[in-house]
């Protein structure tokens, strides 16, 4: 069965395009989200594989939104995505459990590589 | 195996708390109930610890930590006796020697005996005798040692490396990370990670794991007793700390600099004299604001030396019994390493002797900086007895350092820096003044070697105050260029008093010694073109003079024509033209000419003998 991801992200382009490396390496995008509250809803619906999650988002950021999921699914798979330059941001997120990240712009190798280690870790 | 690179850095910043220790240990000397004096420095000998300890270098982070705990006493009794303080001094001397062990490779010296030495005072034994065991790293909970490098284009290399240690705790125990998982989050982004991993893993599987990591371009497990060999033939290669704002500017100024080349490439092909006007203007810009940056580079303050020399003072004045406060000003003026690092003994010289020859029982030593324009003046002055210019004047007579016409007519300020001749002092009888002279010759070749002057003024009761006028670089220097049988010479502008232009029919004759009036003095006038042994040239009127001073006397320097003043970098020339005697080194100027730079100093040496 297909490894299924939930992509957050507040960009439409961005998801788009996550969405379309996902879908041709044989995943299944479950669902979508824009903001860090809809985040933790869909995962509490769908319980993915696999979450991206970008950092800086409005309402509720990536960082929160990490740790909200993590404290009611502390098994959950959380990769972040964040703009180069934003280390500092990176650095939190690992420190508050995302397993890797994603630093924007990226090609797909690295998306997949990434998500690889992280599956099959 | 990059093992010696941080060899070098711990070393560095080991140095570094090692002073702040010996600091802050003066600034208590005199204020012993100053808790957060105290704090400070339980928290430099637990750094020192610290970095002991990770790089296993086992005695040192030993005496660290019984340093440490026994401050954590005196911290808890808010207070630290006087003999603590001593004690304190004696450990922070050791711990220079136990750095200096690790500097040449060698292993520790041991140090139990020291240990043993500690005051009966505050602390509790049982902690000294327990807790060192804890930091020396157990031979059977070694794990194994992992180093890993990234590629130099990952993006994030700080977060890289945590997600790579929080990876590495998946297959066992970190015993030890540097960087620390607490540095990375603080954005440290290194070179690579050493880590410690206990687990039950073998190096296989470990790599296997870790080659999924794409981003790695090097993984590797150094053996455990390969860093102590390898860095055998490691020199002590000078490094320079430099922080990242500076090598930003760096970066921006290449960049512009490679801009500018554009525009004035294109102004060229284009023939557009404006835009190359305009181009090169910028590049006046870049290369000086590029100038001034590199110099930064080399500056250090003056403040590590400020730290030795309160040490000099404090242990003497215990040593002689003397009252002596030490007042310091100006410390964190910057000044070429390589000036800091020739003075450094000179200076310590002249403290001594102040404390030894210029205070009788009590008084003050001051060291003070300023700047002055492009040049630094550091004064070494005490309020002790002073020296008596009949004495000097009298042991020149003896010494035969002046004929009895030369001692009725020389200046005081001439005759202090008779004291600097060698040979001045080395006759037995030292008393009050002749005993100033110990060593005075090596102090000013030393600030002359640099390029500085050292004048000397005292008066009996009055006290005595030594001042050395210091360029700032030894690279990028201001110069004098003057003319002489159609070749151009340059001289550091710190050794030129004034230039001055005299009719010829001012210029009087004593003998065979011409002699010019300048301010109220009468100054010995020399050709520059006889000491280089050039064809006496036609006479010049009026008369182009550089008044320099040379074995602490003025004298007139003629030249066929004084040229301009400019700043020039200076090499030095290389094998054996560096055996030449009065050229101390080179630069080629805009026009592409090769102008030699005149050591007066060896100059007239050379004329003399």
């Amino acid at each position: 069965m297909a490894k299924r991801v939930l992509i957050v992200d507040d960009a439409l382009f961005m998801r788009t395009m996550l969405g379309d490396i996902f879908t041709e390496a044989g995943w299944q995008v479950v669902s979508e989200a824009e903001d860090g509250k809809a985040a933790i809803n869909e995962y509490r619906i769908h319980q993915p594989d696999l979450v991206t999650m970008d950092i800086v988002m409005p309402e509720m950021g990536g960082i929160e939104a990490l740790k909200g999921i993590l404290s009611e699914f502390p098994e959950a798979n959380i990769v972040v995505c964040s703009a180069l330059g934003q280390k500092k941001l990176i650095l939190d997120a690992i420190n508050a459990g995302a397993l890797d990240f994603i630093v924007k712009p990226f090609q797909s190798r690295q998306v997949l590589e990434v998500v690889d280690r992280v599956i099959s870790g | 195996m990059d093992i010696a690179k941080f060899k070098e850095m711990f070393l560095n910043e080991a140095t570094e708390h090692l002073e702040i220790m010996v600091n802050i240990l003066l600034q208590l000397d005199s204020n012993p109930d100053d808790p957060e004096g105290i704090d400070a420095l339980f928290r430099e000998a637990h750094s020192i610890k610290g970095m002991a300890a990770t790089m296993e270098y086992g005695e040192t982070a030993r005496l660290a930590h019984h340093l440490e705990d026994r401050l954590d006493g005196c911290r808890q009794a808010q207070r630290i006796s006087g003999v603590e303080i001593d004690w304190l001094l004696e450990a922070t001397d050791l711990l220079g020697l136990l750095l200096s062990d690790i500097r040449s490779d060698q292993a520790e010296r041991n140090v139990d005996r020291f240990i043993v030495s500690t005051p009966k005072e505050q602390v509790a034994d049982a902690t000294v005798v327990d807790e060192p065991r804890e930091i020396v790293p157990d031979s059977s909970k070694k794990g194994v040692l992992i180093q890993l490098k990234l590629h130099d284009t990952v993006a994030a290399p700080g977060p890289r490396f945590l997600v790579l240690l929080k990876r590495l705790t998946d297959f066992g125990t970190i015993l030890k990370s540097t960087p620390s998982k607490e540095d990375l989050l603080q954005g440290e982004a290194p070179v690579q990670l050493l880590v410690r991993l206990e687990t039950d893993l073998e190096q296989e599987e470990l790599c296997q794991q870790l080659e999924k990591y794409s981003e790695l371009k090097d993984i590797s497990f150094p053996p455990e007793d390969e860093p102590a060999k390898k860095q055998k033939k490691q020199p002590t290669g000078k490094t320079v700390r430099i922080s990242t704002e500076l090598l930003d500017h760096f970066i921006n100024l290449a960049g512009e600099l490679i801009t500018n080349r554009y525009q004035l490439q294109n102004a060229l092909k284009k023939r557009d004299w404006n835009e190359l006007d305009d181009g090169v203007g910028q590049m006046v810009r870049l290369v000086k604001n590029l100038h001034h940056q590199v110099l930064q580079v080399r500056m250090v303050s003056l403040e590590s030396l400020a730290g030795r020399l309160s040490r000099t003072v404090h242990d003497l004045s215990r040593n002689s019994e003397k009252e002596i406060t030490f007042e310091t000003d100006g410390m964190d003026i910057e000044l070429d390493r390589a000036i800091v690092e020739e003075l450094t003994d000179p200076l310590i010289h002249m403290v001594r002797n102040a404390v030894d020859h210029g205070i009788d029982q009590a008084g003050t030593v001051t060291v003070k900086a300023w700047r002055e324009r492009d040049q630094v003046l550091v004064e070494v002055a005490d309020n002790g007895c002073g020296i008596d210019p009949e004495k000097i004047r009298q042991r020149a007579l003896t010494v035969g350092l002046l004929s009895s016409l030369q001692a009725k007519s020389i200046r005081n300020y001439d005759l202090f820096q008779l004291i600097c001749q060698p040979g001045f002092s080395t006759v037995e009888e030292v008393n009050e003044t002749s005993g100033r002279g110990v060593g005075m010759d090596v102090v000013k070749t030393a600030v002359e070697h640099v390029g500085g002057i050292l004048s000397i003024d005292s008066s009996p009761g009055a006290g005595t105050r030594f001042i050395l006028k210091l360029p700032l670089s030894l690279a990028i220097i201001r110069v004098l260029i003057v003319e002489s049988d159609g070749t151009r010479m340059a001289m550091p502008i710190t050794r030129v008093v004034q230039t001055v232009e005299i009719a010829a029919a001012d210029v009087q004759s004593s003998g065979k010694q011409l002699m010019i009036h300048y301010l109220d003095e009468l100054l010995p006038l020399l050709s520059l073109r006889k000491i280089l042994r050039r064809p006496k040239g036609d006479p010049h009127d009026p008369v182009s003079v550089v008044i320099t001073e040379v074995l602490g006397r003025k004298v007139g320097l003629v030249v066929d024509r004084l040229i301009r003043q400019q700043e020039v970098f200076v090499q030095r020339l290389p094998e054996p033209f560096d055996q030449i005697r009065g050229c101390s080194g080179g630069t080629i100027l805009g026009s592409g000419e090769i102008v030699f730079l005149l050591d007066l100093q060896s100059l007239f040496e050379r004329r003399r003998s």
